[in-house]
């Protein structure tokens, strides 16, 4: 066993250099062959490492950067699988580049974020202290198939952890079901009544009938998609009452929220680094997280107005006169929440939408009809053009058309070089919006032309 | 001139874009200057199909089945039953086409009893039938090539009752053997193509409202759009599944 161990670090660690001179990201690859050797490779490496896990469909990008400006704040020794690698693979490349040539780590904790298809493998060799689902949206259908069916996913995957706690959204009625038949204790986060205004419940909902007995839910208020204070009438599954609550969000700007978060019945006042009303959610759990791994709550409520999320989150490059944004989406409740951030910008702005159907994007594009692109039409001339571009840039076009966009602002350019050779004059803000393989191609693209870091570092 | 189009269980089968086929209809009925009045049906709600003079469902995830299947056996089974015999034209698109059918029969045997509104029946594989696909239309539904994205594990067999729609030129279809896809019977049309259907396909969309129109108002001449933008999303797939 030993020596295996030995054997799938020293593979592990040569792959990577190799990849590494080669300017890859070798974020992957190391773990995938190492784990062909010695297949509990990470168990070995994840021993003594205290880890915190994020999982869920949208959300745990971000939700790992604050935890991890938090544990650095805190001056803790820490790893964090942040190329976005989160798979068994990637994590177990994390560990192996972290451990001694013995397999003793040289890390005390972990910020580890997890795909929810990959969690059980995941989960039952890291065995984390805590473990954040973030919430439960439609994603790559034909990826993870349909959303209970990712829930039943981290639902195995959390039963090869009853140590550790839960920190789940309590507004999301899929996520929250997961307390029901687990031993785990449970921190739950959300946004209360009145913290920001409702919405109607939306048409199109991800769960508009009860986890348990099919009723149909009520709600005292949504906040987005189907998250809120959902209530079953016949069996009284409702949500749970936070032990992390956003009390108020007092006010929601380009560049970030303010909001009041109270914190196991102590209120504290919060900026957040981002804009966009699931940023509160991922700070909420953010601080859930970095409390039950046994820090005071304000550590964490410092790091969500200092953190950066990079790598295509909000991310901002210097590009264009005015500088530009980057986006990522890859689900129709991402889209949405970007296209409500976009209706809050009040000067012109341009738009560059990027669609891919890579496997890691998803082959199925049928999503962009369930995204509410119609928001782009009622921006009139705030909207000065949208740029459509990617692999099914032309499928991109006719759902713009279909939502309302006049003809004349809509253009196609599927060459990423030429697209950020055009955009380096532009006098409007621009804003990126791009799925993930296009987000890795249209990123490097633009650090080329105006700098940036490589997506490993 | 109006259509009303029924959307029936959005709350349900909304399965990855369907709407999009909603708002195909619409836009390109009030681009001509036609009104489209859409009215939702979810379930529990109790409106006569008479009313309408088209009707979309779509596909949904099999965990609401159940609900689905209750609200059916309701009288919505016999009152969708009727308006097909009555030459209603419908668009239904993966579980709302099996829906449909006589039954579905899981792989491991367990049989659920559908409408059967339309000789057909599915049965689960454990295959899945998934990716972009291409599809011809029969003569009798306007004979265009059909481009979406199937998702489907269940294989649909046809009764001699009814036809399919079309003739499968890239991917699987109804089951990946026989080379059918969907069914057209009377003025129904079911497809697999549950990536909304109708947006990249203007011709066949068009071709629906045709039915819908004529069915209402008689002798109807669609007044030509211009459809740059559709066409070359549907040839470019074309192109990359090589039909």
């Amino acid at each position: 066993m030993k020596l295996k161990v030995i054997l799938a670090i020293l593979l592990g660690r040569a792959v990577r250099l190799v990849s590494r001179l080669v300017h890859r990201g070798g974020t992957d690859m190391p773990g995938r062959l190492a784990l062909k050797l010695c297949p509990e490779l990470l168990s070995v490496l994840a021993k003594d490492v205290k880890s915190v896990a994020i999982t869920g469909t949208n959300g745990k990008t971000t939700s790992a950067r604050m935890i991890e400006q938090a544990f650095s704040d805190l001056g803790l020794n820490y790893m964090a699988n942040r190329s976005g690698a989160n798979l068994i693979s990637g994590v177990t490349t994390e560990f192996l580049m972290n451990a001694t040539l013995s397999g003793r780590p040289r890390k005390d904790y972990a910020v580890i974020e997890c795909d929810e298809a990959a969690a059980a493998g995941v989960f039952r060799q890291l065995k984390p202290r805590v473990v954040v689902v973030t919430n439960l949206f439609r994603d790559q259908l034909d990826r993870y198939g349909e959303v209970t069916h990712t829930l039943s996913n981290i639902r195995r995957a959390l039963r090869d952890v009853p140590e550790a706690v839960l920190c789940l959204n309590a507004d999301c009625s899929l996520t929250a079901s997961l307390a029901g038949d687990l031993p785990n204790r449970i921190a739950w986060y959300g946004v209360n009544e009145g913290a920001v205004p409702s919405r109607p419940v939306p048409e199109l909902s991800d769960a508009t009938h009860c986890i348990r007995c099919q009723t149909a839910y009520e709600y005292r208020y949504v906040t987005y998609g189907h998250l809120g204070g959902f209530r079953c009438p016949k069996c009284g599954y409702a949500r749970p009452t936070p032990d992390y609550a956003v009390t108020a969000v007092t006010a929601q700007r380009a560049d970030g929220s303010e909001l009041v978060l109270d914190a196991r019945g102590q209120s504290y006042e919060a900026r957040v680094n981002l804009p966009a009303l699931y940023n509160v959610y991922n700070a909420a759990g953010a601080v859930a997280a970095v409390s039950e791994m046994g820090f005071a709550p304000e550590h964490a409520i410092r790091a969500l107005a200092s953190f950066r999320c990079g790598f295509g989150r909000m991310e901002q490059f210097g590009l264009g006169r005015a500088g530009a944004r980057m986006m990522l989406v890859k689900n129709p409740a991402g889209c949405d929440q970007v296209l409500e951030f976009l209706q809050e910008i009040r000067e012109p702005f341009v738009l560059v939408a990027c669609l891919n159907d890579r496997a890691a994007d998803g082959r199925d594009i049928s999503w962009i009809w369930d995204a509410h692109f119609e928001l782009l039409s009622q921006l009139g001339r705030r909207l000065e053009r949208i740029v459509v571009s990617g692999d099914r840039a032309a499928d991109l076009a006719v759902r713009v058309k279909y939502a309302g966009v006049p003809a004349e602002r809509i253009r196609e350019q599927r060459d990423y070089e030429a697209l950020v050779r055009e955009l380096e004059n532009e006098e409007l803000p621009i804003f990126l919006m791009p799925t993930y393989t296009a987000m890795l191609e249209l990123r490097q693209a633009v650090i080329r032309k105006v700098g940036g870091s490589e997506f490993w570092e | 001139m109006e259509l009303k189009i029924c959307h029936m269980y959005p709350d349900v089968l909304n399965l990855y874009g369907d709407g999009g086929n909603i708002i195909s209809l619409s836009r390109r009925l009030r681009w001509r200057g036609i009104g489209a009045e859409i009215t939702k049906l979810p379930i529990g709600s109790s409106a006569s199909l008479a009313d309408f003079d088209l009707v979309f469902i779509g596909g949904g995830q099999d965990f609401e089945q159940q609900v689905l299947l209750e609200d059916l056996h309701r009288g919505k089974d016999r009152e969708i039953r009727a308006a097909i015999a009555d030459g209603l034209p419908f668009l239904t698109i993966c579980g709302g086409y099996q829906m449909l059918g006589h039954y579905y029969e899981t792989y491991d045997g367990k049989r659920c009893d559908f409408i059967g509104a339309l000789d057909l029946y599915t049965k689960g594989s454990q295959r899945r039938m998934i990716g972009n696909y291409a599809f011809r239309c029969g003569e009798e539904a306007g004979g265009s090539v059909v481009v979406g994205f199937e998702n489907h594990s269940g294989k649909t067999w046809l009764g001699r009752g009814v036809q399919p729609l079309g003739r499968v030129l890239a991917g699987f279809g109804n089951n990946g053997e026989d080379g059918t896809e969907g069914v057209h019977y009377k003025n129904v049309f079911g497809s697999y193509s549950h990536g909304p259907m109708l947006p990249k396909n203007p011709a066949f969309c068009d071709r629906l409202l045709s039915v819908a129109l004529e069915r209402k108002y008689g002798r109807c001449e669609l007044e030509p759009l211009d459809d740059a933008a559709e066409i070359a999303a549907h040839d470019e797939m074309c192109a990359r599944l090589g039909v």
